[in-house]
């Protein structure tokens, strides 16, 4: 029952929109889940790959500029070599063509210093500090120091690296050769790649201290801060929340590139946009569903749920059924009417069965009516014979005229409605009938209401019942009987009584009575008086037999005020 | 059946202004969608970049070169319009006022502004604000509630950490002599405060005489010539900016008492650098100029973008640098601008 009442009230068109928006928002989801995480992977992948080139590009050209120094340094140490008048006119066409050497100075195996030589620049008679000078760690290829500020020349504090190396000198001593060069060149590069829109590259030693950062004033100055942890991590791609960084080292020398770019701006936006695309799909999505499936409910549930309702109005009561058609699709339309004709052809169907019916047990009535008791008959005439034989003749004339008259109501034109006058004389006639035969065994009165005389009412409705007193109430008496007979006026009803002082019955017997199908020799039974009254007239009219043993019994007849003959 | 017909055009017209509503929300969807694929190419290809004026007290110091360093960092990471523009010499407030007209003028959005003159200022920068320029001060404050973001060092605590470097000396007797810049700007009053402040309660340490020069190296060194001549007893001379602090250095090298006479200058340059590492200046104060700079600039930025200025009062940090320390990792950092 409680399944029943949630499947009414779950329509077609509610699962169909939650369906169709459920599917879309399934595939949807899935779709775009997918779809972000290749977005994100081919950007990611493209992105590391970009960041990769341009680390190998900004390794080649810091290799290149690395290499320069080497073979500047190669220069230097040549020179240095030579005769003092040469190494002087070298140094001084030098550091007009390479303005980013700073100073280059040789110190002894003790580490004092023997010449400097700055271009114009003047070096300090004593400097406080040498932050050049360091020892030349062992080892083939390019040494490069930390940066850090020319301590050597006077008002002059630029941010170099010592390049260093040994040489031998004139007496077969061992030198020690540093030069000092600002990095501006390589500077100037690292300043201009870019990647992405806001990537950038730096250069770090392998011990993480920063060599040049296009931020580095920024970093000096506190306000910035690279990722600490770079430094430990070998050459490759690395991915920090949404910071692409590529390291490389370089061939020749301690340096590493690092390159940084941010998946964030990549990524991050586009996905956003197209979660926001993706919402208002879904959105249109869900109109649209909710739109076709108020229609196709008002198109198809609704109509099929009238047709539903229509059909349970028809189950529930088919005869007075009237059925309006349903329009809709024409799928329901063609339902409808279906339906509609089936209506009127289950109707009139029924209507011809009761038809049928009502004519079958009338036919059946009025053959038993027809019946006419032979032992009845035959006693009746043996009766007349014998008052005739003593000459009884006045007696006979009226056993006769009663006789007549019997058979004339009997038959009545074939109606079976005839007016209550009719039917009393009818009775009238019966008992002067059985009275002459029974010889005075019993008395007999009738009680009649005038006004009831005009209404009509089924024939030979009172004989069988006072046949039946007869027979089986006074027949068997020794006292002598008596039959009253009343009719009157109640309300909306004629009411008719036989009452007999006879043997009476058991209550078992009454109730019987009513439903025993009449024995041959009986002509209409008591209860074919009963379906006749109720198949005319309903129900709630017919017999009621009320009886004691040995005090006699009472018949009441009910019947309707019918004024007219119906048929 | 016309009747019938009627009903039936009837029950349709919600569905008709159903259909025509989805429609409508089609068209809106598409067009949102087709704006979110493109908007993002034309937001790229933005022009017209904020404009933020920087007026200075002066275009030629070290310091506030470091400054249009930093602002300038600033407008390239942030994508602004940075011009800087400064008087000629650091007393010129007219000059400073005539600029800040200028800069409202053309349609600056900011003025990130280093008042020469607390008072005399003051007129100019409320006149701007009244045209909606938002305010940003750095370095030195103007008497206006206009202003929106102060930036700079605090004077107080760097004329606190002058006196501690006085204390550290290592002089048993402080016979001081302070050479000050325009009485009117409020920076190096405040330094002065703070050093005063510091030794006030210091038993053995005496202010012997205090003068006030004009802003520039000349100036100052006649300024301290005359204060060492009348009271020969000094022996701690403080100065309390980049020109006053090289006029010092000046006096002192002229002098020959670059031995017997403790000095603690402000701020750095080459000249400063070089004093401090001969001796004729014993201990720098260092401001952290470039900063300064980029965050009076990282500010205009926010306020541009009604962004949350999280602080209206930034302190940048100050650094004590000696002789000793002077060439160690983080002192090089504070004083070599990298360039």
């Amino acid at each position: 029952m409680k399944n029943r009442r949630i499947q009414n009230k779950i329509s077609l068109s509610v699962v169909m929109t939650g369906v169709v928006v459920g599917l879309v928002l399934a595939i949807l989801l899935v779709v775009l889940v997918f779809f972000i995480r290749l977005y994100e992977n081919s950007i990611e992948q493209s992105s590391v790959i970009t960041s990769e080139q341009a680390a190998r590009q900004v390794v080649n050209t810091v290799e290149n500029y690395t290499e320069d120094m080497a073979a500047t340094m190669e220069n230097v140490t040549e020179y240095i070599a030579k005769p003092a008048a040469l190494r002087e006119d070298f140094f001084e066409s030098f550091f007009q063509i390479r303005t980013d050497v700073v100073a280059v100075t040789i110190y002894n195996e003790e580490g004092k210093l023997l010449d400097c030589w700055a271009g114009e620049k003047a070096a300090k008679e004593t400097a406080l500090v040498n932050l050049s000078y360091a020892e030349i760690p062992e080892g083939e290829g390019l040494h490069i120091s930390k940066p850090h500020v020319e301590s050597l020349l006077e008002d002059y504090y630029p941010w170099v690296v010592t390049i260093s190396r040994t040489m031998q000198g004139e007496h077969g001593e061992e030198l020690r050769v540093f030069m000092d060069i600002r990095f501006s060149n390589i500077a100037a590069y690292v300043d201009d790649v870019g990647i992405g829109q806001h990537g950038y590259c730096f250069i770090q030693d392998t011990d993480g201290d920063l060599v040049y950062h296009p931020q580095q004033q920024l970093i000096y100055a506190g306000l910035k801060e690279e990722a600490g942890e770079l430094q430990s991590l070998a050459d490759g791609s690395y991915i920090r929340s949404n910071v692409i960084y590529t390291v490389n080292s370089l061939s020749n020398c301690s340096w590493r590139i690092v390159a940084v770019s941010y998946v964030d701006e990549l990524i991050t936006g586009r996905v956003e946009g197209m979660v926001r695309i993706c919402l208002a799909l879904l959105a249109l999505m869900f109109l649209t569903a909710v739109f076709v499936g108020s229609l196709f409910s008002w198109l198809f549930a609704k109509p099929a749920k009238r047709l539903a309702r229509a059909m349970e109005a028809f189950e529930k009561n088919a005869e007075n059924f009237c059925f309006e058609p349903v329009e809709g699709t024409s799928e329901v339309n063609a339902l409808s009417s279906s339906f509609g004709h089936m209506v009127l052809r289950v109707q009139q169907l029924m209507e011809q069965v009761r038809q049928e019916e009502i004519s079958l047990r009338k036919t059946e009535l009025k053959a038993l009516q027809a019946q006419i008791n032979p032992h009845f008959l035959y006693n009746t005439l043996d009766s007349i014979a014998w008052m005739c034989e003593e000459e009884r003749t006045k007696e006979a004339v009226e056993m006769i005229n009663a006789l007549a008259r019997l058979f004339r109501i009997s038959i009545s034109k074939g109606h079976e409605l005839i007016p209550l006058e009719k039917e009393i004389e009818h009775a009238k006639s019966y008992l002067k009938i059985q009275n002459y035969r029974y010889k005075n065994q019993f008395t007999y009165h009738f009680q009649v209401e005038e006004s009831c005389l005009p209404y009509y009412c089924n024939k030979i409705t009172l004989q069988p019942i006072i046949e039946n007193a007869i027979y089986h109430g006074i027949d068997r008496m020794v006292d002598e009987g008596h039959i009253e007979i009343r009719v009157w006026e109640e309300e909306q009803a004629i009411v008719m009584t036989v009452e007999d002082n006879g043997v009476g019955m058991t209550k078992e017997q009454c109730v019987d009575i009513l439903e025993r199908e009449p024995g041959d020799r009986r002509g209409i039974g008591i209860k074919n008086v009963n379906d006749r009254i109720q198949i005319y007239f309903g129900e709630r009219y017919g017999l009621q037999i009320t009886s004691e043993p040995d005090e006699g019994t009472c018949v009441k007849i009910r019947i309707p005020k019918l004024e007219e003959e119906r048929q | 059946m016309s009747g019938r017909k009627g009903g039936r055009w009837r029950q349709l017209a919600p569905w008709a202004l159903g259909a025509v509503f989805l429609l409508a929300c089609y068209f809106v969807g598409i067009r949102y969608i087709i704006g979110n694929l493109t908007t993002r190419e034309a937001e790229s290809g933005e022009s017209g970049r904020p404009y933020v004026a920087l007026v200075a007290k002066s275009t030629t110091s070290a310091f506030w070169r470091s400054v249009f360093a930093g602002a300038n960092a600033a407008g390239t990471e942030y994508n602004l319009d940075v011009t800087v523009d400064g008087p000629d010499n650091e007393e010129d407030y007219e000059t400073q006022n005539e600029m800040i007209a200028e800069a409202v003028e053309s349609g600056a959005r900011v003025i990130v502004f280093s008042a020469v003159d607390y008072e005399a200022n003051a007129a100019a920068i409320d006149a701007a604000a009244a045209k909606g320029v938002q305010i940003v001060v750095i370095d030195s404050d103007v008497d206006s509630e206009a202003v929106s973001c102060r930036i700079s060092t605090d004077n107080y605590e760097a004329g606190q950490m002058m006196g501690q470097a006085i204390l550290e000396s290592g002089l048993e007797e402080l016979r001081i002599g302070l050479v000050n810049f325009d009485k009117n700007s409020a920076n190096g009053q405040q330094r002065e405060r703070g050093l005063r402040d510091m030794l006030e309660d210091v038993p053995g340490a005496r202010i012997v005489d205090a003068v006030n020069v004009l802003s520039t190296t000349e100036d100052a060194k006649e300024g301290t010539r005359q204060m060492l001549q009348e009271h020969p007893d000094i022996n701690v001379i403080a100065t309390f900016n980049e020109w006053t602090s090289l006029g010092v250095g000046y006096a002192i090298e002229e002098l020959g008492l670059g031995e017997e006479t403790y000095v603690v200058a402000f701020d750095s340059n080459v000249v400063s650098v070089g004093m401090l590492e001969t001796g004729e200046v014993d201990a720098l104060i260092v401001q952290n100029p470039f900063a300064m700079g980029y965050l009076g600039v990282e500010c205009a930025y926010n306020l541009i973008n009604g962004l949350d200025v999280e602080e209206s009062v930034v302190d940048t940090a100050t650094t004590v640098i000696t002789r000793e320390n002077m060439f160690d990792e983080e002192s090089q950092k504070v004083l070599f601008s990298f360039d």
